[in-house]
């Protein structure tokens, strides 16, 4: 294999085990895993898009929900730096045999896996698997609770798409929609504000949680929310939020928090606009200012492959 | 039947403080009490000072027996009631099949009176098969042994079959129970909705469910004079409403459990499904309400919900993981240590909630230490202090939210009917 020179950072004296959220994390811990995927990033740029970093190291996909698209990404960012992939889609096939999720992992385990990266319907699941092994554990996504990878991609691609930015003190990110039912929301949340930026969750009152967070305003006002905001994330509406009773209809939804060109005209002047996807082209997000010139979508998805590469190489190098 | 004796216990029950005394126990019944009373027993039990009380009522476990054997069956069940100082059972009918017709609940008082553990006293579905549409036959299954009716681990959702089960069951003076929760507002929660589930990303269940749908059962005892025991009254504002309806003199009960008592919703931050319980555990703010009711005398009674399951199922996600805990076996030790010991709560006061509590509840004689009066006694040893250990819990769930804690108060001996139905064996020390 053709070995290419790169620089990559030193491990962090206090190497971190798992990422199942941002509770343990600092924003100087955040800050040089974006540093490190600056690199990785370079890295895909390359005509050898490999390197040696993971080499002898062995990853392991545990999907216990489909994401064809999650999953491809870290096993290309685990096979990217040369290390082994073993993949686990469970569909929930072994545990409806009355086989306990402990039961499961500890058969898994036999594979000997340095990471585990773990989707699940379930909130906590990364949690428990995280007490049932000494591998560490990357939580991909798990119920409503959360999906840090994709809110690193996020702030990820705010920071280097962002016009002459400057840091996150002082940034306000206004997420729109459906924000009680997503991890990634949650997610997102708990990272901007570890980053030091404002947020706004913007949405209809059935579809905003109860409590509010420090450091984090509701409105039920699309065009208050937006002001002034320097990144606007829209999320996925799901259509059996209608058929469930929370919202009367798409067309009342679409004609009250749909993202529009002339909602971002009260943004900031280089406000981005973000969608973590799949999108519902015209109903979350009008169509054209997805495909507008202040749409990052398309840098947030290339940004997957270099955030996960920089995860999995920040928890695994050091490592025995 | 063997004449047991149990000499040098201090003896209290709801009549007050007896001083300490030996007791004989013959033919099922306390034979005799006082100085000298042990002489001609075959049997005789030293107590060394420990507290002799009337065995516990339990008017709220889950024993699994027809169909969940692998849960829980009825020896291992009673058996650990037994362990608890428990002497009498009143089981759920939440089981496959559901306890619905008098031949069930007849085989399941046979079955138990072999045991020569805790006595059984089945509760009988409200409707066939808890599916809350037709009732079952009341009268009958009273006839075959049961004592309460309830469709316990499932709401009651239909508001009018509520009432013609409550008009049904006061004409026979049975007891109704209720899981007070709606369901539709309930909908997929797997804890209290609040700071924490929000927190978790957990779908929430609020105090509003509970507390919406004890009123409506409140408004149906009135409406219809049928005694109703609301189950399980974990939240302040719920215990409101009861608070209420007995002002206006409504013939309305209410339990609480061991877990509402010790736990809140910050339990789950573990991500442990042994604290999946329904209703969920709530605020420090409500558990602080629910302690205080005990000492206003609000609470009727103590259930403790025992609520067995397998480890591997409890193993599962939040999700999917079943609601309840097991904690018969040490719902009074907890209690006692937490509350009593603690300074907030008297020890006659938690006795009564667990004894002439539950009795009055049911409209049963209260449990007296006098001649004449049912053998069924407990002894606590107050002074020791004991590790949970589920490992050598008699249930058949062998896991705790409290394993490894230090409590002190356990049932060192536990008589039924004058029969040793649990004893308690020190683990012996080996070099």
């Amino acid at each position: 294999m053709a070995t290419v020179q790169i620089d990559l950072p030193e491990p962090t004296r206090e190497r971190k085990r798992n990422l199942l959220d941002f509770a343990d994390w600092s924003e100087a811990e955040v800050a040089a895993l974006f540093d490190t995927a600056d690199v990785m990033a370079q890295v895909l740029t390359r005509t050898i898009k490999k390197v040696p970093a993971l080499q002898g190291f062995t990853v392991g996909t545990l999907f216990f929900e489909d994401s064809t698209r999650t999953r491809l990404s870290f096993e290309r960012a685990a096979r990217a730096q040369s290390a082994d992939v073993i993949s686990f889609a469970a569909g929930g096939s072994s545990l409806s045999k009355g086989e306990s999720l402990k039961d499961t992992l500890r058969t898994i385990d036999q594979m000997q896996a340095d990471v585990y990266v773990v989707r699940h319907p379930a909130a906590g699941v990364p949690y428990q698997l995280a007490r049932w092994t000494d591998a560490s554990i990357v939580n991909a996504g798990d119920g409503r609770r959360a999906h840090p990878t994709q809110a690193l991609l996020d702030a990820f691609t705010f920071r280097n798409r962002f016009p002459g930015f400057d840091g996150f003190a002082g940034k306000r990110l206004v997420i729109v929609g459906d924000v009680v039912h997503s991890r990634v929301a949650r997610s997102d949340v708990e990272l901007w504000r570890l980053l030091g930026g404002e947020v706004v969750l913007c949405g209809p009152a059935p579809l905003l949680p109860p409590e509010v967070a420090p450091g984090v305003r509701h409105s039920h006002r699309l065009a208050d929310a937006v002001e002034g905001a320097h990144a606007v994330m829209a999320l996925r509406l799901q259509r059996e939020r209608m058929t469930s009773g929370l919202l009367p209809s798409v067309a009342e939804y679409v004609a009250r928090y749909q993202v529009t060109e002339e909602v971002l005209r009260m943004a900031h002047e280089d406000a981005l606009v973000m969608h973590p996807g799949p999108m519902n082209r015209d109903v979350e997000i009008a169509g054209n200012v997805a495909d507008g010139p202040r749409s990052v979508i398309e840098a947030q998805v290339a940004s997957g492959v270099p955030i996960r590469m920089a995860v999995l190489y920040t928890l695994l190098v050091g490592k025995r | 039947m063997s004449r047991l004796a149990i000499r040098g216990a201090r003896l209290l029950d709801g009549a007050g403080d007896h001083g300490v005394a030996d007791v004989l126990l013959e033919d099922g019944t306390i034979a005799a009490m006082g100085e000298g009373a042990a002489a001609g027993a075959e049997t005789l039990i030293d107590a060394g000072g420990a507290l002799l009380t009337p065995a516990f009522l339990d008017l709220h476990a889950h024993l699994r027996e027809p169909g969940q054997e692998v849960k829980e069956d009825l020896a291992s069940g009673l058996a650990a009631a037994a362990a608890g100082g428990f002497g009498t059972v009143v089981s759920m009918a939440n089981t496959s099949p559901t306890v619905d017709e008098p031949g069930i609940v007849a085989d399941l008082v046979q079955k138990a009176e072999r045991l020569s553990k805790a006595r059984l006293r089945p509760a009988a579905a409200l409707s066939h098969g808890l599916r809350g549409e037709t009732l079952t036959d009341y009268a009958a299954l009273q006839e075959a042994g049961a004592v309460m009716i309830t469709d316990d681990g499932i709401p009651v959702a239909n508001g009018r079959l509520m009432r013609s089960a409550c008009e049904y069951a006061a004409d026979l003076g049975l007891v109704v129970q209720t899981h007070s929760e709606d369901p539709s507002l309930r909908a997929d929660g797997v804890m209290n909705e609040g700071e924490v589930s929000q927190e978790l990303g957990l779908p929430g269940n609020p105090d509003a469910a509970e507390a919406a749908m004890v009123f409506r059962d409140c408004e149906i005892a009135r409406l219809t004079g049928a005694r109703v025991h609301i189950a399980h009254v974990t939240s302040k504002r719920s215990l409101q409403v009861v608070e209420h309806f007995k002002a206006l003199g409504a013939p309305v009960t209410c339990e609480v459990t061991p877990h509402h008592l010790t736990l809140t919703d910050a339990a789950l931050r573990s991500f442990d499904p042994v604290f999946k319980v329904a209703p969920p555990l709530r605020t420090e703010a409500d558990v602080a309400y629910l302690r205080d009711a005990l000492r206003r005398g609000v609470v009727d009674s103590i259930g403790t919900d025992h609520a067995p399951h397998t480890r591997a199922e409890k193993e599962r996600d939040l999700m999917s993981a079943p609601f309840g805990l097991p904690n018969i076996e040490v719902a009074f030790p907890l209690l006692y240590t937490r509350l009593v010991e603690t300074g907030e709560l008297e020890l006659p006061a938690l006795l009564a909630l667990l004894q002439d509590g539950p009795a009055r509840v049911m409209g049963w004689t209260v449990p007296r230490l006098e001649v004449g009066a049912p053998a069924d006694l407990v002894l606590l040893d107050l002074e020791t202090e004991r590790a949970v250990d589920p490992q050598r819990f008699r249930s058949k769930a062998r896991f705790s939210p409290w394993a490894g804690e230090r409590l002190r108060g356990w049932p060192t001996l536990t008589v039924v009917g004058g029969v040793v139905a649990h004893r308690l064996e020190e683990r012996v020390a080996t070099s």
